[in-house]
């Protein structure tokens, strides 16, 4: 059944009309065009649909929208602020953290919950984060090395 | 693909209820959605036919840990990573936090419930072996009744428990006597995350003077169902504790499983496995601590 759904997505509020059933991911990215957000595996195996919500990181394949209302949600989109990349993206870009890009909005958006959390993980913490996020090309040092770069810069600056 | 259907969001236990008598409609709570969504792309017949889906997430009533005097309550619908901080748990409950931690990915974890994880019975759920050496009780309730089972009756055939359709489980009760009891949790899957447990098993006792004073064993993936081995907890009670008698333990609980599954194609492999973790889980618990 479709209903009037109101959340806030990249800090903007939001309504839609929209069938109850349908996947937060396909709301993202058909009724909101946010593609940044993947679909892999479509059954929570793979985070390439990760995205932010309500300050934890979900499975956006396997949540309805009917589930959502009154949520705030944050997609790869929304780390960008006034035309300057989040350190994260920098990171990624600038430690070769990225070769074919399919699982890097999942993994920044794995990195970013953790960050929201807890502002100096270690090597530890970076990987129990991502664990739940696939890459099949880029193996997985670079990505890690580029969370920690993006924490230090965080935190000295 | 996901059928259309109606979805609606209570935001109390009774308003829930009141959903779930209404039997003109085929009504089926979610929570996680972690099992429920992956069942409707394959048509699982446990999720066809649904009118209804009545998402409990946000019912607070149902989402929190709360330690009364004889007993922990565990809301059916907090999740694994609500668990996981939990210092309560994890000081209390070492068993369950360590189940907890291992289950999924940390997206799963975020949105999978302990209720959601035993609701459908399936053996690799790892909160069963953990919940069933702490003795936990299930609160189910109706609009008309309340009743209080053990987690052990509550599952009653694989991948059937003994909950209706007009009902919900509010609550996990563990009680408070069996928070001073060591024990750990060991799961055996094809890799380290995002794992479905093939073998998984929970123990949990004390050991005083030498002498086993409390033993608990239960198995999840490995049996039909996740089940308590009484024979074995009360052929160990009292006994001196050595590495011969951990070695027969674990020699017997093999034949016991062999006896409750029967031969398989992964016998030859499960079993000499699943005896050896068994007598290691039983020394690194019980008898280095012992001898420290």
């Amino acid at each position: 059944m479709k209903s009037d759904i109101e959340l806030n997505i990249n800090g903007t509020a939001k309504k839609i009309f929209v069938e109850q059933s349908k996947r937060l991911l396909d709301v993202l990215r058909e009724n909101f065009l946010l593609t940044g957000t993947k679909e892999g595996c479509s059954i929570g195996e793979c985070g390439a649909c990760t995205v932010v919500l309500d300050g934890e990181a979900v499975n956006s394949c396997l949540i309805l929208i009917g589930q959502c209302g009154g949520s705030e949600i944050i997609t790869i989109e929304g780390l960008e602020k006034d035309g300057k990349l989040h350190e994260l993206q920098k990171q990624f870009i600038d430690k070769g953290a990225i070769q074919c890009g399919f699982c890097t909005p999942g993994m920044a958006m794995s990195a970013y919950a953790l960050l929201l959390k807890n502002n100096n993980p270690g090597i530890e913490e970076i990987k129990e984060a991502i664990e739940g996020n696939l890459c099949r090309c880029t193996g997985y040092k670079p990505i890690i090395d580029a969370v920690h770069s993006a924490v230090k810069e965080l935190n000295d600056s | 693909m996901i059928p259309e259907m109606i979805i609606k969001n209570p935001s109390s236990v009774e308003e829930v209820l009141q959903i779930l008598s209404n039997h003109r409609t085929k009504n089926k709570i979610i929570a996680g959605g972690t099992d429920i969504i992956p069942g409707f792309h394959i048509n699982s017949p446990r999720f066809t036919g649904i009118d209804v889906l009545v998402d409990i997430n946000g019912i607070k009533e149902i989402s929190q840990i709360i330690e009364l005097d004889s007993y922990f309550s565990i809301g059916s619908s907090v999740t694994f990573s609500h668990l996981q901080a939990s210092s309560l748990v994890r000081e209390k409950l070492p068993v369950l936090y360590e189940a907890a931690s291992g289950i999924g990915n940390k997206q799963i974890r975020n949105r999978a419930t302990i209720a959601g994880n035993f609701i459908n019975n399936a053996p690799c759920a790892d909160s069963v072996p953990a919940l069933l050496v702490y003795d936990a009780q299930v609160v189910v309730k109706s609009i008309e009744n309340e009743s209080i089972v053990s987690l052990q009756d509550f599952l009653e055939f694989p991948y059937k428990t003994i909950l209706k359709n007009d009902e919900i489980i509010t609550e996990i009760r563990i009680p408070k006597k069996n928070a001073h009891l060591l024990g750990s949790f060991y799961k055996l899957g094809r890799r380290r995350a995002v794992a479905i447990s093939r073998i998984s098993l929970a123990v949990l006792g004390s050991v005083e003077n030498g002498i086993f004073t409390d033993f608990r064993l239960a198995s999840g993936a490995i049996t039909p169902i996740g089940m308590r081995f009484k024979e074995i907890e009360s052929f160990i009670l009292g006994k001196g504790i050595d590495r011969d008698l951990l070695k027969e333990v674990a020699v017997k609980t093999g034949s016991k499983i062999l006896e409750v599954t029967g031969l398989r194609w992964s016998t030859p492999h499960k079993l000499p496995v699943l005896q050896k973790t068994l007598y290691q889980l039983l020394v690194n618990n019980f008898l280095e601590n012992d001898e420290k």
